[in-house]
Parts: C-alpha cells; structure tokens; sequence
C-alpha cells in the first residue's frame, strides 16, 4: 500500500516519538553505568558519560560466583524456553485442531493459574518441591519456571494457530502427509510469530526470577545470575555504579537471544513455506 | 506411523471412521499431546494451588511451616479479611489502578503495533529494539531507574519538568510523597514495562493478516478506519482478547513495582490486594491470611473476567 | 536450665548430634543436653556457616574459621546471603530437614525465628561463650526471649554522625560539638554560610526511622513496653511525643524540604555528603562516602549525636550467630560461636581486621586505644544502645514498612503527631503481641 508522503512523514515523527520516549530510561542506565560513582548523581544531568569509565562493569564481572550464576542462567533459561515452547506447541495443536470433553475446562484452567498473585505461590510451592525432593536442584527451577509460563505460551500459541487457514493442511492430508509432517512443515511454520513472542516471554521469566531462585536453591553454587544482581546491595548501602553496569549487562542476553531467534525463526518461516 | 498417516484431519465434522482402533486412537491424540504439558502444571501449579486453599483455611504461621502441624481455624480467616475497614477501599483502589493501567498499556501497544505495521522496514526495526530493549531490562534495575528518574534534586525528569516552565519548580518536588503523584509514578513504570510485550504480540498477529484481505478491501473502496474494522479486527481478534485479558491480570496483580517504588504508600494511597497479601504473608508471617486474600484476589478476578474468558474459550471455535 | 553440660566429654556431643537433639524440639530442654565440641572432636566433618553479604569481610570470615578448626579439627563452608528476600530465604532454609549449621541474623531479626521454634536454645552455654563478659544490650537482648538465649553476638554496628570538617571550617567551627545546644547552634551557622536550594547543613531523610528512634529515646521515651508479658505501643506517651516533636523539628530545619519523605538510599545519603550537598549525616561508617569520593580521606570526622544530656542513645545495628534447631552437628555449631565470640578473635577480626564495634563492653574498652578517631565515635556511641523490643512482632515493624511510614508522615506533616503515635501504637501493640 503506498502512502503519501506527507502521511509517511508523520508515521515516522510518531514512531521517533515513541522511540524518544521509551528507550529514554535504558538511555539512562547505559549512561549511568559509564559514570564515575561521583557523577552518578548530579543536580544538573549529565547526558553524556565523559569522564568514562569501565570501572562499574569491571567490579560487575569481577565479583565472586559471577561465571557460576552465569552457567546456571543460561542452563535453566535454556532449556526451560525449549520446553516451553514444544510443550505449549503440542497443546496448542490439541487444543485448535481436536474437539475433546474437557478442552474448555483445561483452557479456563490455565487461564486461572495466570490470576493467582506471584507471592501468594512461594511458600506452596517450596512446600510442593520439598515434598517432591526437587529443592535445591535446577531440574526444581526449570519444572518451576516452565510451569510459569506455559498458561501464556499455551494461550499465545493457540491463538495463533487459530489464525492458520484450515485449507492449507487439509490440502497437505489430502497429498498424503501425515500429521505429525502437517504439524512440522505447515503448521510450526505459520506460527513462528507467535513462537517469537512466546519464547521472548519465557526467556524474560527465566532470565529475571530471583525470589524463587534465592529460596529454592540452598547452595550458592546453584544461585542464578539475579543473585548476583541483588549482591550489590548490602546492608551498608547499594553499590549503585555496579547494579547500574550489572543491570545492563544483565540485559544484553535477552536482546541478543531475540535478534537470533527473529532471524533463525524468519528464516525457517520462508523455508517452510516454500516446503509447504 | 502407517495408521496416522491415514487418519484424516481429526475435526468431529471431517472425521469418517476407518475402524474402531483408529477412532480410538483419535480420540487419544489430544489428550497425548496435551499431557506433557498437564503434567507440569498439575505438579508445579495445581498442588500448590490446592495447598494455598488449605492454608488459607488454617491458622498458618511461621510455627507451622518449621513443626510441619497447622490448625485448623475454619473461615476465621476469611471472616479477618472480609471485616476489615480495609477491603472496601482496598479493592477499589485495586480495580481502578488495574483498569487505568491495563487501558493504557493496551491503547499505546496497540498503537504501537499499528504504527510498525505502517512504518518501513528500516523505522519497524528500530521500534522492534526499542521494544525489546525496555522488555529487557531486569525489574530490579527498572524500579531502581525509576526512582533515579523521578527523585528530588537529582530526577532528570524533574529537571526536564522544571525546563519545561509550564508546571512551576520540579526540582525539590517527591513523587512518592503525594497520592496522585505516586499513583502516576506506578503507572508510568507498569505501562513501560508491559507496551512491549503487548505490542510485540500484536504486531506479530498482523503480520499473520494476509495482504491480499487489505487489497480486496481497499478495492471495495474502504477507508482506513474500515479496513481496520473489517479486516484487521476479526483477524486479530482471538489475540486482542488474549491480551486484554493477560493485561487486566497482570495489573491486578502488579506487585514488585509497586513495593519497590512506594512500599503501597504514602499512608496506603498505592496499596493494593497484592500488596495487603504480601504484608499480611510476609511481613506478619501470616500465611493461612496471606493465603485468603489470595484466594479472594483470583476469584475476585475470575468473576470480573469471567465474559472475556469465556468469548476468549470461544473464539476459533466456529472455524 | 540451670544445668551446666558445658563439661560434657566430646564423646557424648557426638553421640548427641547422631540421635536426638539435632532433630528439632528444644523446648523441652533436651538441647541443652549437648555440649560444645572440643578438641579433634571434628575431625573429617565440615559445617556450613551462613553470613550475609558486606557484613564480615572474606579475611574476618576466614579469622574466625581457622580458630574454629584450630578448636574442632572440623572444616568450615561458608555461604553468603543476599539480603533481598533474606527473611523468606532464612524461614524455608529453617524449614528444611537440613538446614545451615550456623547462620548470622541481623540482631533484631532473632526473635522472631526463636520464637517460631526455628533457632535451637543455647541458655546452658551463655557463660561458656560470653566469657564473664557483658555482652552489649542492643546484641544480647533481642537474642533473649522470656530468658531464654537463642544466639551469640557477631558484632554491632551503629550510627554516628560523619561531617565534612571543611564546610564546618568554612563556617568557623573547628571542634565537634559536646552538646545539642552547641550542635544545632553549629547547624544554624552552617546553614547561614553555604548556598544552594538542595543544600541542607544535616541531610536527615525523614523516613530514616534509624535516626528518629534516637530522638525518641533521648526524650525518655520508648518504641513499645512489655507489661504483665503483654507488649503495648508507647510513641503516645508524653516523653515519646516530644521525642517526635524534637525529631521533627529537627528534620525539617536543617534537611531539604525534599528529604522529608525519603529513606536513606535513593538518593543516597552518602553521595549527597560526598558531593558537598550537605555538611553531614548520620551513618555506621565512613567507608561509603570514601568509596564514592576517596579524596575526602582527610576532610572526613565523626562524632556520636549528641543528646539532651551527653549522647543520644543508638539504635544498636549488629549482628548474631544463632544455630538452628534442625542443625545436625549442634556441638560443632556451638563450638563455632565460641570461636566468633572468642576476644582475640574479636579484638583482631572484628576490630581489627573489620572495624566494628565488638560485643562487650569490656572489649570496647580494651580495643578502644587501637581505634582510630574515625572509628571511635561509633564504639562511643555504643555505649548508650538500645534494644528495638524482643518481640518476634518486630521483624513485620521493619518489613512492612511501616515504621518508615510512620516517621516519614511526621516529618512531612501529613498526619498530626499524636494521631500519626495513636495509631501506630495500635499497629505495634497487634504486631508485638502476634504469636509467630
């Protein structure tokens, strides 16, 4: 659809708007974790970093246990996205593709397990992975995560399989495919959008818990990397120059692990397609 | 494989028996692809699901948890919360912060989503980073952030408010000190943090609308506002009710970003359900009145959802 | 439990910890059945110690730990805490068949997960530890419930004020004051000499409760009184109340109006007196400020607040050792207290290594000669502590924020004094009197 040019200039002044506005305070942590801890506060911003410093990121990396918590995180988050993301994709097919007695009652289910607040679950559930042996293991961690996020993977999921034409697999059974073929090359496929969304949503949970991480692991050789960014704060105040670079660094996985997925995924979309 | 390869498209109305043992099988396929995940949610979720109801049935302390013996205490817990000079406003004040910010985050997402839709390819990008960008940021660091931005003296916003000479001398004002001001402090944080994910997930449904459905309508001769009714809704809907819903449960129960901000003050101004359930668990080590409020808070926010849930059960459903 | 097991052979501590008093009940008085273990009695076994993070520094740790060893023969591993979540963390960490051996709780911290049962009663082993000594009242009290001890003092950290002595030059004051007359005469000068909108001669935020309890104190009042062992709320006494009244006022003469509804780390205090934004503060040290500007190293001092008549009393800070009920090796966990109590360990770890003030008063004296004038205003200022109420209610008063609230509504004004002590005396009188 063309647009005038005009109109193409007001889209772009509102999209460099939105943009302006949001990325501002991530702006401001980057610029923030460049500064010496004597700037970090001053009357008068300063919108530039200079003098620059490394000195945050430096304490940041350097402190104990920081390549440890870093394995266990990658680990967990990991694999709890791979699940997630398989799990919630076979269900989502059950749920779109087959009529069965109770699919309404598990979808209602799910749905509800979303309401309950956060807070409320952790003593439950340490008690439930005290009763199932799982304390202190990252299996227990990865059950727990992956619990949290299937009600929105299996929700999202469906709702874009729902937006899949039925004509196209009944064209790919009627050339003979099976069904497990149908799923892999057309339907997978066709809801790679939602798969993006989902597995970002998944990486994000995994990534950032640090209350369940905390309690439910015992020795701090299983900490996750939250841990490490709740140790710049003691009692005797917060190393803000170290949570601030910490912060940042923290962050750069889940951009990075979306720009891989984006282009691997879109990739696989157009392969499938033509597949298809 | 031999006999799956057979099956044809398992839908009640296309389904033509070839034999008992494929039928039987058929109806097995859902719950087989269901089951793994079940599993993990009837062993994560549903037990402690059932334990929170107990406890919330108990007189559930600190004591307990270390001895392992509760009491049981019938509806007194229940019968505390419910009399409470509290609840009233409590519960007020948690549908309207709820309301106010799931609105917001779904206007601008959806805004949002629209706009990259329209934008080339190169200005979709750099909104698709901003995007993940603020997604990214740990809450930790996102609360800490925010009340760098918004502090007395040193707040860049402050100080930008004050440049703005349209609201007078920001530069001592504090955020957490007033109710509006703190109400507004919260929102902005919860609307930052959730926009991406909203919009994300929106913009990936319309990526799914073929543009040929666009061109057909545009050749009928419809304006924009009627493509958008037409076309965009009715393919987006099933998505659109997702995260409206999502958003109305995530924002009731919003809780980090309001402790770590305001602590639910000043004098209780930003207090909610989840807050109140926080304190009365945590801080009084109270967990059979923790577990109440709890209990109360979901089926409070079942039956407020319960028509959308319910269209959402639906939608797909005609296909 | 006036028996004195302490004697017990080592043999007998063993066979203790393989059988029944390591698994919990100590109510019953069976815990004191054990004793302290001894010499080689911990050959091949290794304990784990929990410390939170900041607290003891790596060597003041590993000090402690050699003595341990050198005493038991037993290994130490140590794990360190986060704070956020600490109490979360530490209550299913007690609930746990195999919690940490000894664990480092912030001394108001202790009765509530003594009370709950969490922690395993010492009382036959008090002597043996403290040494004769007499253990600092803001340490021992709280590790005290209805005369039962739950846990030995690590060490206490208090607040005294930390000044640029520059500004103070600046504005002709040279010796810190003696009085309180003479401090607030100093503030005003100060306030006169320097410029600025966000300038303030003390930066004290409003909800930094730590400073507010002093005035209180100071006045003759208190938090909260036990009575027929029933806690009531006392802030709406008449000495608490001109307490409040004294503590207002002096927040909102000489901090920013800004301050009024703030706590102490966002923005940080430290920063504000590093950048010269105020002339002092009221802190546990001085190595925060040093941390953000090194350079102030010789511009820095200290002194204790002073008081209606000498020093304000302190809230005591600190920490202490307790042994959880559930331990499995509770004679080595005890023979690590005694190694942490230990006054050499103290006088070279604590003080020494670490700089905090160590548990007893005789300690304090002892060690006050190798203290530098920095650090002495802080051990000064220990001398007048005082206990927050050894309630295990206590523990919700600090989660919930609401003492914070509470001095934070009083210095902005948005609650009347008497109504803002009125109702918080309710909440304290509910909370205290909370069964865990």
């Amino acid at each position: 659809m063309k647009r005038s040019r005009p109109a193409r200039i007001a889209l772009n002044a509102a999209a460099a708007a939105f943009c302006a506005v949001w990325i501002f305070p991530v702006y401001w942590m980057v610029n923030s974790a460049f500064k010496p801890a004597g700037d970090m506060l001053t009357a008068t911003p300063r919108f530039l970093p200079f003098p620059l410093t490394l000195g945050n990121f430096a304490g940041a990396v350097g402190k104990p246990h920081f390549p440890a918590y870093l394995a266990n995180s990658l680990i967990v988050t990991g694999v709890v996205v791979a699940v997630a993301i398989a799990v919630a994709f076979l269900a989502a097919v059950a749920l779109t593709r087959f009529t069965f007695p109770g699919r309404r009652g598990f979808l209602i289910g799910v749905l509800a397990v979303q309401m309950i607040p956060g807070p409320a679950l952790l003593i439950p559930l340490f008690l439930s992975l005290k009763s199932l042996d799982l304390l202190d293991t990252l299996l227990g961690l990865i059950v727990t995560y992956t619990a949290f996020v299937l009600p929105l993977t299996i929700w999202v999921m469906r709702g874009f399989l729902h937006g899949v034409p039925k004509e196209l697999e009944e064209a790919a059974m009627v050339d003979g495919a099976g069904q497990l073929t149908v799923m892999r090359t057309i339907l997978l496929p066709l809801v790679t959008p939602g798969i993006i969304a989902a597995s970002v949503f998944s990486f994000i949970v995994a990534w950032n818990d640090y209350l369940y991480a905390y309690v439910m692991m015992k020795d701090q050789s299983r900490y996750t990397l939250p841990v490490w960014l709740a140790s710049f704060s003691t009692n005797l105040g917060t190393d803000y120059g170290g949570l601030i670079a910490g912060s940042t660094l923290f962050a750069l996985p889940v951009v990075a692990f979306f720009m891989i997925i984006q282009r691997r995924l879109v990739a696989g979309m157009t392969a499938g397609a033509v597949k298809g | 494989m031999t006999v799956l390869t057979k099956a044809r498209p398992a839908r009640p109305r296309a389904a033509a028996p070839t034999g008992a043992a494929a039928r039987r099988r058929r109806r097995a396929t859902p719950y087989l692809l269901l089951a793994p995940g079940a599993l993990v949610l009837l062993l994560v979720v549903g037990y402690p699901l059932v334990r929170l109801v107990l406890i919330s049935f108990q007189d559930y302390g600190l004591r307990t948890l270390f001895t392992g013996t509760a009491e049981w205490t019938g509806l007194d817990n229940y019968a505390k919360v419910l009399g409470s000079d509290e609840i009233v406003p409590m519960l007020l004040r948690t549908a309207a912060l709820c309301v106010a910010m799931a609105g917001g985050t779904l206007a601008i997402g959806t805004a949002v989503a629209l706009l990259m839709r329209a934008l080339g390819p190169r200005m979709r990008t750099a909104v698709t980073l901003v995007l993940i960008t603020a997604w990214a940021v740990p809450n930790v660091a996102a609360t800490m952030l925010w009340t760098w931005l918004f502090q007395p003296t040193y707040g860049v916003v402050n100080w930008m408010l004050t440049r703005l000479r349209v609201f007078g001398d920001f530069g001592q004002y504090d955020w957490t000190a007033h109710t509006w001001s703190s109400l507004v402090l919260v929102w902005l944080l919860v609307v930052w943090q959730s926009v991406p994910f909203v919009a994300l997930t929106l913009y990936a449904g319309l990526t799914q609308i073929p543009a040929d459905y666009y061109e057909a309508a545009a050749l009928d001769g419809a304006g924009a506002w009627r493509r958008f009714r037409v076309v965009t809704v009715p393919f987006l809907r099933s998505i659109l009710l997702l995260v409206t819903v999502l958003s109305v449960v995530w924002d009731f129960n919003v809780f980090n970003q309001i402790w770590l901000l305001t602590h639910g003050g000043p004098d209780g101004a930003t207090s909610t359900l989840v807050v109140w359930s926080f304190t009365r668990a945590f801080a009084s080590q109270s967990y059979g009145q923790g577990a109440a409020i709890a209990v109360l808070a979901t089926g409070l926010l079942m039956a407020l959802t319960w028509y959308y849930v319910r269209r959402l059960v639906r939608t797909g459903e005609e296909l | 439990m006036h028996r004195r097991m302490a004697v017990l052979a080592a043999s007998v501590a063993l066979a203790c910890t393989a059988t029944a008093c390591g698994s919990g009940g100590d109510d019953d008085g069976k815990a004191a059945a054990g004793g302290i273990a001894g010499p080689g009695s911990g050959t091949g076994k290794t304990i784990t110690v929990w410390y939170m993070d900041g607290d003891l520094s790596d060597a003041a740790v590993k000090a402690i730990g050699d003595r341990f060893t050198k005493d038991t023969g037993a290994q130490v591993k140590v794990q360190i805490q986060e704070w956020d979540g600490i109490n979360t963390k530490i209550t299913t960490a007690l609930a746990q068949h195999d919690p940490p051996d000894v664990i480092e709780l912030g001394n108001t911290a202790v009765p509530l997960f003594a009370a709950a049962g969490g922690l395993a009663d010492i009382t036959a082993h008090g002597k043996e530890l403290s040494r004769g000594q007499t253990w600092l009242p803001g340490l021992a009290g709280p590790a005290t419930i209805d005369g039962k001890l739950y846990g030995a003092p690590l060490f206490a950290g208090e607040r005294a004020v930390v000044y640029n002595k520059k500004i103070w030059a600046k504005a002709g004051i040279t010796a810190p004051p003696a009085t309180l007359a003479e401090f607030t005469a100093d503030l005003d000068k100060i306030g006169k000499s320097e410029k600025g909108a966000d300038f303030s001669p003390f930066y004290m935020p409003g909800q930094y409760w730590f400073g507010g309890v002093q005035f209180v104190w100071d006045a003759g009042g208190q938090i909260a009184e036990k009575k027929d062992g029933k806690w009531a709320g006392a802030l709406s006494s008449p000495q608490a109340q001109k307490g409040l009244a004294d503590w207002k006022r002096f927040q909102n003469t000489y901090s920013t109006p800004a301050s009024r509804n703030l706590f102490n780390l966002a923005p940080d205090y430290n920063a504000i007196l590093a950048q010269g934004k105020t002339s002092a503060i009221l802190n546990t040290s001085v190595n925060a400020v040093l941390k953000i500007d090194p350079k102030l190293k010789d511009d820095l001092g200290t002194f204790p607040f002073p008081g209606a008549s000498g020093n304000q009393p302190v809230f005591l800070g600190g920490s202490d050792l307790a042994v959880p009920a559930k331990s499995a090796n509770r004679a080595l966990a005890l023979a690590y207290l005694k190694a942490a109590t230990d006054p050499q360990v103290q006088t070279s770890a604590i003080v020494g290594l670490d700089g905090w003030t160590p548990i007893s008063t005789e300690l304090i004296d002892r060690t006050a000669a190798t203290r530098t004038p920095l650090l002495k205003a802080f051990s000064d200022a220990a001398k007048r502590s005082v206990a927050t109420p050894a309630s295990p209610g206590w523990a919700t008063i600090e989660s919930d924020k609401s003492l914070q609230s509470f001095f934070g509504d009083i210095s902005t004004g948005k609650t009347p004094i008497d109504a803002a002590a009125k109702a918080f005396d309710a909440h304290l009188t509910q909370a205290l009197n909370a069964a865990p």
